[in-house]
């Protein structure tokens, strides 16, 4: 370390907890941090990266514990108070307004006045130069919401690091830049750092870790694990520390695959975007396929895609069934009509009417094979069977939906799948808000689904969920996949070195 | 002759203003529309294009504007305010029944009020402003026939004089609607509150991360046009001459139709005063042209929503913000 920075502690965090209801998404944290050093912030999914992250920018406030600046206790209340306390963030979501400038942007909040008026000239200067610390030289009148994702990040980095603070927070701040920029913002990094700054990196990609930290701290399910020097690690010592979970109980048996299962959903080149890369692979018939990977990684594109919510995506999707084999459109309306159903991560706003009850949102399903003119059924009895068989919890059959709790809410959602009759289903994370047993009822449902002749293609961003639930395991890593694993056999550290590290470096073989 | 001259020019530089701008809101048939009104009548109507008349106008829309201007601030931070015309016929009410002295300071206090009840109910009770401000359109109209059942009463002499008098052969009114232009756009162009509403109109969240006190942002937006919405009940109370419980009653949606008409965003995020300017002397003309032309006022109405519909249609609609 070099000989100008002291080793005063910065930032301590002491048994830091916060909760969301009943869950802790950060459990007694406490770690220290030295001015003059870049400190990475890193684990998996849901470690709970972020929401620390998010205690210290003031935007919810710590439930236990506390976080000492200075040794003097530090709670920002808001945004703006953090940023008074000397606190910038860089946030991962960004946060320009499409109708601003480049330099009405970088100065919202704390614009240049002069006699009671912005002062155009002066901020527009300013705004030119820090650009130009960047390496950019865009045009700073240019409205935000004209630029490109990487452009409007580099924006969002230039109004971070403008900020008069002694803390920064870069939040996964590389997601969208290109490698000039990122060498850009490694020397932006260390010139903060021979400031005397804090920067906290949050990031799981491990070259920038290793390249760009003096420090690294290691999260796992909203507790510590470890706070090291970077020098002192492996990258394997690193994956090691993020990994190691305990694989629950609840999870049904793997029923024993035979060789030559038809294949009830076929995917060739299937391309999200124009120009990405693409993706094949086979569901069979009677089993669950599980799409893993770093959050926002591709998995959920491929999903939307299938279920035909992304209208451009193009390539072969054969979906086989019953009634004969055919190809997919990438059309909602036509991709149910074939028998694929889609139940979106966020049940509330896009799977179910939560102001209707039960067997109304149930009997959606069965909809889809009536014209508009013909009478709806009511089919109490196939209700109250569906109700029976997937138990759920409720006052009967006429309540509200809204009411039930989320796992409860979850078993309509796959309800209403199960009386259209549906073959294929596919799944953006199955138990997202869902309480432990209802977890295992849902885990159970999926599995009957597969012995009658269904298939699953699921994702999810709890590993362990994967790694109980799946019979395979596609690792999807920037839009690729780039491992296929048995589900019965894959670890979490295997998942993770694939996740994390891409293809080049293993030798696995690719389905294709 | 001059006034053609005047108009084209006026044109153009409107058109090179809105091939600039992406918040503004401004696409060429909002500023032409106006332009295309004005010629039109100037060619159908004689009597349109005296001095007299034009002058007449100007006095005609003024009470409009001063309220759409402040209806404008609200449109831009992501509200509606549909209280303005009870707060004018209020402001009306309180002018001809209290004391002369007070009869302004106590109107400018109620429209603070008013102002504050709406932004409070939008921002901390997080009621739908159109909702919110509907109730207290409900409520501030009733008190103000409370106050004053029947039209009628005295106006103090000097708002009078303030109001119908000539400075240098230009009607007062023509002064009233330029400083309040010139304030709205000062406050939206020039003062560093101008870019916080348009950011917090596009995207409340990511201003909040920006540090911008959000909701107090948004209380003082309705504060102010609340406020104008009373500077506009003053001022049309001193021209009619009397005091009227219901005078304002129009105005709530009159306001909201220039919006529509000068390119204004009800999502937010998205107007400038020169559209609000535009889609003010739209209905303006609109409104006086058909007059003059004997247009029976019902078929007048039925044009206006007419003309509504197919410059909404025309306008390139862009929703901006997550």
């Amino acid at each position: 370390m070099s000989a100008l920075v002291c080793a005063a502690m910065m930032i301590s965090f002491d048994k830091v907890s916060k909760r969301f209801g009943s869950n802790f998404a950060l459990r007694d944290v406490s770690f220290d941090c030295e001015a003059g050093s870049v400190h990475a912030i890193t684990g998996e999914n849901g470690a709970g990266k972020s929401t620390l992250m998010n205690l210290l920018a003031g935007l919810f406030p710590v439930d236990g514990g506390e976080i000492r600046l200075h040794g003097k206790q530090l709670s920002p209340k808001s945004p703006a108070d953090a940023r008074s306390l000397g606190i910038s963030t860089i946030y991962q979501e960004l946060t320009l307004l499409p109708n601003l400038t480049i330099a009405e942007n970088l100065f919202l909040g704390r614009e240049p006045v002069r006699l009671g008026r912005i002062d155009r000239s002066g901020m527009r200067e300013q705004a030119r130069s820090m650009m130009a610390r960047l390496g950019s030289g865009m045009d700073i009148d240019t409205y935000c919401g004209n630029l490109s994702v990487a452009d409007q990040h580099l924006v969002e980095i230039a109004k971070g690091v403008s900020a008069d603070a002694d803390i920064f927070i870069f939040d996964e701040p590389t997601a969208a830049l290109n490698a000039p920029e990122v060498e850009k913002l490694g020397e932006l990094l260390a010139s903060l750092k021979a400031q005397g700054k804090l920067v906290f990196y949050v990031s799981h990609r491990l070259d920038e870790i290793f390249r760009f930290c003096d420090r690294v701290t290691v999260l796992k399910d909203g507790r510590h694990v470890e706070t090291r020097e970077t020098r002192a690690l492996t990258r394997d010592g690193l994956v090691s520390l993020m990994v190691g979970r305990v694989l629950s109980k609840f999870f049904p048996a793997r029923p024993a695959r035979s060789e030559a299962a038809p294949v009830a959903l076929s995917v060739r080149d299937l391309q999200v975007q124009e120009g990405g890369p693409a993706v094949s692979f086979d569901v069979e018939r009677g089993e669950i396929v599980g799409l893993a990977g770093l959050e926002g990684q591709g998995q959920r594109d491929i999903i939307r895609a299938l279920s035909g919510l992304e209208p451009s995506a193009s390539g072969m999707v054969i979906k086989s069934g019953e009634a004969g084999s055919a190809p997919l459109a990438f059309d909602v309306t036509k991709t149910v009509r074939s028998g694929v159903g889609f139940v979106p991560e966020d049940r509330k706003t896009e799977g179910l009417y939560l102001s209707l009850s039960i067997d109304r949102n149930i009997t959606l399903g069965m909809l889809r094979r009536l014209n508009v003119w013909q009478l709806v059924p009511r089919r109490h009895d196939v209700i109250a069977e569906l109700m029976r068989r997937l138990n759920i919890r409720s006052a009967g059959a006429r309540q509200e939906v809204g009411e039930l709790s989320g796992g409860n809410q979850q078993k309509v959602m796959i309800g209403r799948w199960l009386a259209a009759g549906i073959d294929v289903l596919l799944l953006e994370e199955p138990t997202r808000g869902v309480d432990v047993g209802a977890k295992a009822e849902i885990y159970e449902l999926l599995r009957e689904f597969t012995k009658g002749g269904g298939a699953v293609l699921t994702l999810s961003s709890e590993l362990l969920e994967l790694l109980g639930l799946c019979d395979r395991i596609l690792v999807v890593r920037q839009n690729e996949i780039v491992a296929e694993l048995d589900g019965a056999q894959a670890t979490e550290e295997e998942v993770m070195r694939h996740a994390l590290v891409g293809r080049a470096d293993n030798g696995v073989h690719v389905d294709a | 002759m001059l006034w053609w001259v005047a108009q084209i020019m006026v044109c153009m530089s409107m058109l090179e203003l809105a091939r600039k701008s992406r918040r503004t809101g401004l696409s060429p048939i909002v500023l032409a529309l106006p332009v295309a009104l004005f010629v039109l009548l100037c060619l159908s109507s004689d009597t349109f294009r005296s001095l007299e008349n034009l002058a007449n106008v100007n006095s005609q829309i003024t009470a409009l504007m001063i309220a759409s201007l402040g209806q404008g601030i609200v449109a831009i931070s992501g509200g509606i305010d549909l209280s303005v015309g009870s707060v004018m016929s209020l402001t009306s009410a309180i002018l001809v029944t209290a004391d002369p002295a007070w009869g302004i300071p106590l109107a400018l206090a109620m429209g603070v009020c008013v102002g504050l009840i709406n932004g409070f109910g939008v921002t901390l009770f997080r009621v739908h402003p159109l909702v919110m401000t509907l109730a207290t359109m409900t409520f501030v109209q009733g008190v103000a026939l409370l106050l004053h059942p029947v039209p009628g009463g005295v106006v103090p002499g000097y708002l009078r004089t303030l109001a119908v008098s000539q400075v240098a052969g230009m009607p007062a009114a023509f002064f009233w609607c330029t400083a309040a232009i010139l304030l709205a756009w000062f406050l939206l162009t020039r003062s560093p509150l101008g870019p916080r509403i348009y950011a917090v109109g596009a995207n409340p969240v990511s201003a909040g991360r920006n540090g911008i006190a959000v909701m107090r942002l948004k209380v003082a937006c309705f504060v102010l046009c609340s406020l104008s919405a009373v500077i506009a009940g003053i001022f049309l109370t001193a021209r009619v001459g009397a005091g009227d419980a219901t005078m304002g009653a129009p105005y709530s949606l009159d306001t909201v139709t220039a919006m529509a008409l000068g390119g204004i965003q009800l999502a937010g995020g998205t107007g400038s005063v020169l559209g609000v300017v535009a889609g003010v002397i739209t209905l303006g003309l609109i409104s006086n042209g058909m007059n003059l032309l004997g247009v029976s006022p019902f078929l007048r109405a039925a044009l206006t929503g007419v003309l509504l519909l197919m410059a909404i249609g025309l306008q390139r609609r862009e929703a901006i913000g997550a």
